[in-house]
């Protein structure tokens, strides 16, 4: 305990001292059973849900089998609070300090965590007392139905809504120009001028469009509109699953880069500790194997601990040596490619800056490139008959397509674009949304029974308008009581 | 202060929802009783108490593209070329071609569990069959005695020592707390005096309350033998015992079937799935009920369980030799004066000779069975011969319970059940009908 408390401030010191810049951090040295806890329940204390007992079983598994081990978790709090298993060997916690360390200066310093609310774990705490007392006066099933649902959509909200919370008075007051400021940026400002008077019935029927302009924000709208779960308790079980996806939203977003960076940085910091002679040399070989563990190549997945830290390496070396900028990508000469120097030596600088401003999606658009790609050897995998069993074959190598996949699988943090066009659809309140089709068609059984959630949430018949990849014409699926199982209309 | 290591022993919330979890996959096996019971693994792993079935719908569902659960495709690292294979997963379910988007690999969950709770769901599912209630005439059979309940009189040999002094502890403690209250003493001394009082709460609460009033002088105190505890009359309790006494129902059930080579690998399955649920469905309801085994060809003999329903035959068919067997069992010994007789029979209706196996099949009727169920196993539009036969010249007629269609004999004194099965989803069905519909019977219960 002494140890890890000097090593606690040695890593403080020496990431200062590297240039990064932390909150408090708290660490708490928490047996299996917890830590498997707390990864399932995605906080320390939460409330109470079937799913993740189920997640909690497959943790407890995994742990028991050997198939993962957790090292850490860290919560974006201030003071940034992390749980350390204690199984963990001294070189393995220190290790784990040392990312811990990084993930804190990352979440301090990210601009969308930046965001995010800081009294998580307290709130959630709150939240889980309020949810028993709302299953002893409304029933365990009540409560489990309504978080099955809210549930069901807890990705489907606006991380701008962190930024620039809305009503729709401001919102129409914005897309009008109705406040007397003329429309920032609208697709409708081409048809009014600003702060012209309109006809009193199209400003009334303007009035009356809800939403008034599509929102991606399915939880909230439904939180705020729906016919039929209108109750406190009701709105607080919603709102509280929307505020916890929206405190995890920067989590998902950045994952490669934010345990990328973590990596990249405790095996700077780790180095160090070893000069200095804070751990022994027997201890490195510990460090080493746990280490080589957190950058395994992983054969049917991304490890983002591995490609995210070479990402910033190679993004660090190109910096220093000045390989960026048209001189550099114009040159064809492979032989002056490979030794070109400016000594720029702003790698440091440069990867401060991404690590502030990016989230995965655009990390792999701008910094994937071929070195990237082969030195990791990614791939792309297909799934093909084998006779007896399924085989998964590598299709692809080529650095080119496998980027433009991942930047595609990484859009709108990996989940399909929908949006509320409509909460009056037909003019009976029906809910009528909207997919917005990049290229990749919707799961159809996963796309009907989240339908059915969300026609619990409404109340009234729900309607989903997709497009069929096989003819690119639009499909609807829709939600009544009748054909709860969805009814595929071609339109 | 950096590095804290709490002290984490609260309840486990993990545990507590697992918990539910699980309640919700047994919903799912509930709703599922039909798909599962007619998987091929349970059968034939006979023996084996666990069993592992596949469970839907306790996914978290939301909105996702179509692979994006990893099935069909996704990236890796690490050595490799185009055309590597990096793996490999078995195919998932019976090859049966699914509708797109539905039952990918994933999409099952495969769970354990006992086959005692399965049989227990079928049983919640299809209820009891009515044997239990009007049919079954049950024999008792004593075997001594055994302890029954605790009462507050009885004959001192049957005193519960322990239970008698955990009341006298009960009922002390009572009154020390409340001597406490009234004389303001500590506890010992009101234990004390409530000892030298011989339990005594009147004296006890007067010794204390003059104590009190010469203080400080000690309360002399006069400690029991139980040490402060006193027994009094209403502490005493006494065991009572009755007959040690076990139901035995008098319900045989004579499984017949068809073995020969006619019957092939799937039609000898669904039969064999048939009885496997049945003998097991009635062994969880009745301790002991008699079931006997008869296989036929064109010769019928008595086998037991294992070989009736593991081992294959082949050869001609004659139900005939079936029935003339099971009305020996009968006679000899089942009589129908001491003993409800369920016996049924799985055919593929091919029989060689059906004017004579009619004229068995009404012998056996004759006897007075509870009731004969017939199940057919037809290959897709094959003739029935058997059923066909039945249906006419017993005077069977159209029932229906639930989807599956089933024949009913009409008069009196035609006890007989009769069910076609074509596949593997019938088999939960058929099991409905056979235990659950003889309550529905007229005929046969008059008759019994």
């Amino acid at each position: 305990m002494k140890k890890l408390n000097e090593a606690d401030r040695l890593i403080r010191q020496i990431g200062a001292e590297f240039g990064l810049d932390f909150m408090e951090q708290e660490f708490e040295i928490v047996p299996a059973r917890k830590m498997l806890e707390i990864l399932a329940y995605r906080l320390p204390v939460n409330y109470s849900h079937w799913s993740f007992g189920r997640d909690f079983e497959i943790e407890r598994t995994k742990y028991r089998h050997g198939f993962s081990v957790p090292y850490e978790v860290v919560f974006n709090s201030d003071p940034a609070r992390a749980y350390l298993m204690e199984t963990n060997p001294l070189p393995v916690q220190v290790l784990v300090m040392a990312h811990v360390y990084a993930h804190n200066d990352f979440m301090k310093k990210n601009s969308h965590f930046r965001i995010t609310r800081r009294d998580m774990i307290t709130s959630a705490s709150e939240a889980a007392q309020r949810f028993r007392r709302y299953e002893e006066d409304y029933g365990r099933e009540a409560v489990e139905k309504l978080i099955d649902a809210g549930m069901a959509i807890e990705w489907n909200i606006d991380p701008d809504e962190l930024i620039r919370p809305e009503t729709e008075t401001e919102a129409r007051d914005r897309l009008y120009g109705w406040s007397g400021n003329p429309p920032v940026e609208s697709r409708f400002a081409d048809l009014f001028e600003p702060g012209e008077d309109l006809p009193p019935e199209v400003k009334q029927k303007l009035r009356r469009k809800t939403p008034p302009e599509p929102t991606m924000d399915v939880l909230k709208y439904v939180m705020e509109n729906s016919p039929v779960h209108s109750m406190e308790w009701e709105k607080d079980v919603l709102s509280t699953i929307r505020g916890q996806a929206l405190y995890f939203l920067p989590y998902r977003r950045t994952k490669i880069m934010n345990e990328g960076w973590a990596t990249f940085w405790h095996e700077k910091i780790m180095s160090r500790l070893f000069a200095i002679g804070f751990l022994s040399s027997d201890e490195h070989g510990y460090y080493n194997l746990y280490n080589a563990r957190v950058k395994a190549h992983s054969p049917r997945s991304i490890n983002p601990y591995l490609l995210g830290s070479a990402l910033f390496r190679n993004i660090e070396m190109r910096w220093n040596t000045g390989r960026f900028g048209p001189r550099y990508e114009s040159c064809v000469d492979d032989d002056e490619k490979r030794n070109w120097d400016l000594h720029l030596d702003k790698g440091t600088e440069k990867i401060m800056e991404v690590r502030r401003t990016h989230i995965d999606w655009f990390f792999i658009d701008e910094f994937l490139n071929r070195e990237v790609v082969e030195e990791l050897e990614l791939y792309l995998y297909q799934e093909s008959d084998g006779g007896s069993h399924i085989e998964l074959k590598v299709e692809e190598t080529g650095w080119e397509a496998i980027k433009q996949l991942m930047v595609q699988s990484l859009m709108n943090w990996g989940i399909p674009r929908i949006l509320v066009v409509d909460g009056n659809f037909r003019n009976s309140s029906r809910l009528y949304l909207k997919h917005e089709f990049e290229g990749m068609p919707l799961d159809e059984e996963y796309c009907r029974k989240t339908l059915e959630h969300l026609y619990f949430l409404w109340g009234r018949p729900v309607y989903l308008e997709t497009i069929n990849p096989e003819n690119s014409r639009s499909v609807i699926y829709s939600v009544d009581l009748e054909g709860s199982t969805g009814v595929v209309r071609e339109e | 202060m950096g590095v804290l290591k709490p002290d984490y022993d609260s309840v486990s919330r993990g545990a507590g929802d697992a918990v539910r979890h699980r309640e919700k996959i047994k919903e799912a096996i509930r709703k599922n009783l039909p798909d599962i019971i007619s998987d091929e693994a349970i059968i034939t792993k006979s023996g084996d108490q666990v069993v592992r079935v596949p469970v839907r719908g306790i996914k978290s569902y939301r909105f996702i593209h179509e692979h994006a659960d990893g099935v069909g495709g996704g990236f890796g690292s690490g050595e490799s070329e185009e055309g590597k294979v990096i793996g490999r997963r078995p195919k998932q379910g019976n090859g049966r071609p699914g509708r797109p988007g539905e039952e990918p690999g994933v999409d099952y969950l495969e769970t354990e569990i006992e086959l005692a709770d399965l049989l227990e769901m079928m049983l919640d599912d299809i209820g009891l069959p009515n044997l239990r209630s009007k049919e079954i005439r049950e024999s008792v059979i004593t075997r001594g005695w055994k302890p029954d309940s605790i009462e507050r009189h009885g004959i001192l040999p049957r005193l519960e020592k322990k239970r008698t002094i955990k009341e006298a502890i009960k009922r002390v403690e009572v009154l020390v707390q409340i001597l406490m209250q009234r004389s303001g003493m500590d506890e010992e001394q009101c234990r004390a005096a409530l000892g030298g009082a011989e339990g005594d709460f009147d004296e006890a609460l007067d010794r204390l309350l003059a104590a009190k009033n010469r203080q400080p002088a000690r309360m002399d105190s006069a400690p029991s033998d139980l040490g402060g505890l006193a027994i009094s009359s209403s502490d005493l309790r006494f065991r009572t015992i009755e007959e040690d006494a076990e139901l035995r129902s008098n319900a045989v059930v004579i499984a017949m079937m068809d073995v020969s080579g006619s019957m092939d690998i799937m039609k000898k399955y669904l039969a064999r799935s048939f009885y496997f649920w049945m003998t097991s469905f009635l062994r969880v309801i009745y301790k002991r009920v008699e079931i006997r085994f008869i296989a036929h060809t064109t010769e019928a003999r008595l086998v037991d369980e294992y070989q009736f329903l593991h081992r294959g035959e082949s050869g001609g068919t004659s139900c005939h030799s079936a029935y003339e067997l099971a009305t020996n069992l009968i006679d000899t010994e089942y009589p129908t004066s001491k003993w409800n007789v369920y016996p049924f029979h799985f055919s593929d209706g091919e029989d060689w000779d059906v004017e004579r196996t009619f004229n068995s099949l009404s012998k056996m009727l004759e006897r007075g069975v509870a009731n004969f169920g017939y199940g057919e196993i037809q290959a897709e539009h094959s003739t029935s011969v058997l059923m066909e036969a039945y249906r006419r010249r017993i005077g069977l007629e159209e029932d229906r319970l639930g989807d599956l269609a089933f024949l009913r004999g009409s008069r009196a004194g035609s006890p007989v059940l009769g069910v076609i099965i074509r596949g593997k989803s019938d088999i939960y069905p058929a099991l409905r009908v056979f235990l659950h519909s003889t309550e529905l019977k007229s005929g046969g219960q008059n008759h019994a």
